[in-house]
């Protein structure tokens, strides 16, 4: 017979409740958090300027069109597709881009280049850009650099 | 008796542990794949009609030059170009303020251009990214609204 319980063997049993509440709310915290676009926003090294003075990214439907270097090359992505080096893959992204555009003439286009590369690295990628918009037959397209806020801290 | 045992002495039970192990198996999912990002923000770009849409006809300001060259050291030197002016500066944030003397305001009589004057920013095949973007932030910070890359002559799709 257990000394502590007199009327029978000591149960020692450990509260569950307490600890699947804070389960289920740290799951709503990262369900909420979690962005599942990941593949849009592939992490970049993005331009820092001292003092910027650029508008904050509101959360909306856009085409993303990531530069990233890998190695010593670099590496131009529409979303998750990525294009082949060359003129063809420049022509293929031009009418990727196109394509997009013409169904939703509306949606910017954000450029999204990591801040190393050269201006001969990025500057194909706007030429794309502005030919697609010729293609799509649109008078205006919504192109954005994007760059990040705060200078100081390297992104990823 | 309690209505959950069973007359032969069963007892109806809720089973828990599954339920916690696709708990836990969640959170560890989104522990693992969560990526908190850095505050991204954007410049609205005016490329410039390059080609076949610009219209030959149209008669257009000759556009505020900010030549950007790759120095030594991954230096960038810059120099403003434009109607009667050329000027070098030592670093963004002279140019900003350069630019801004520039631009017409209420109640100075130094500007030249309105914030809607064509800026273009002329980076060389060298220059950097970072550079080229911080001199399209001394434009916006100066106050002008109309603001664009140069092509480059030299620049290939992914090199």
């Amino acid at each position: 017979m257990s000394l502590l319980y007199a009327r029978g063997t000591a149960r020692i049993d450990s509260n569950l409740t307490p600890l699947i509440d804070l389960a289920f709310l740290l799951i709503v915290f990262f369900i909420l958090v979690t962005r599942m676009s990941g593949e849009q926003t592939p992490p970049i090294n993005l331009p820092q300027p001292d003092h910027p003075a650029m508008t904050p990214a509101r959360a909306q439907p856009r085409l993303t069109v990531n530069l990233m270097v890998e190695g010593d090359k670099t590496v131009v992505s529409l979303g998750s597709r990525r294009f082949a080096p060359g003129d063809a893959g420049q022509r293929d992204l031009t009418l990727a881009i196109a394509q997009r555009i013409r169904l939703d003439p509306a949606l910017p286009v954000d450029v999204r280049a990591d801040r190393s590369l050269r201006y001969a690295a990025v500057e194909p990628t706007l030429h794309a850009i502005a030919q697609a918009a010729t293609q799509a037959g649109l008078g205006h397209l919504t192109v954005r650099v994007c760059a990040l806020e705060v200078k100081g801290v390297a992104h990823e | 008796m309690n209505r959950l045992r069973a007359a032969n002495g069963f007892r109806l039970q809720l089973a828990m542990t599954p339920m916690i192990d696709v708990v836990f198996l969640l959170l560890v999912f989104f522990v693992c794949t969560v990526r908190f990002e850095r505050g991204e923000a954007v410049y609205q770009l005016d490329l410039p009609a390059r080609g076949a849409s610009a219209d030959p006809l149209a008669l257009q300001d000759a556009p505020l030059q900010v030549i950007l060259r790759a120095g030594a050291d991954e230096q960038c030197t810059i120099e403003l170009k434009g109607d009667g002016i050329a000027q070098s500066v030592g670093d963004f944030d002279a140019l900003a303020m350069a630019m801004e003397k520039l631009r017409r305001r209420p109640g100075a009589a130094d500007g030249l251009f309105e914030s809607a004057h064509p800026i273009l920013i002329v980076p060389t095949a060298a220059t950097q990214w970072q550079h080229a973007v911080e001199g399209f932030n001394a434009a916006v910070r100066a106050g002008f609204q109309n603001i664009g890359f140069a092509p480059s002559a030299d620049a290939k799709f992914q090199t």
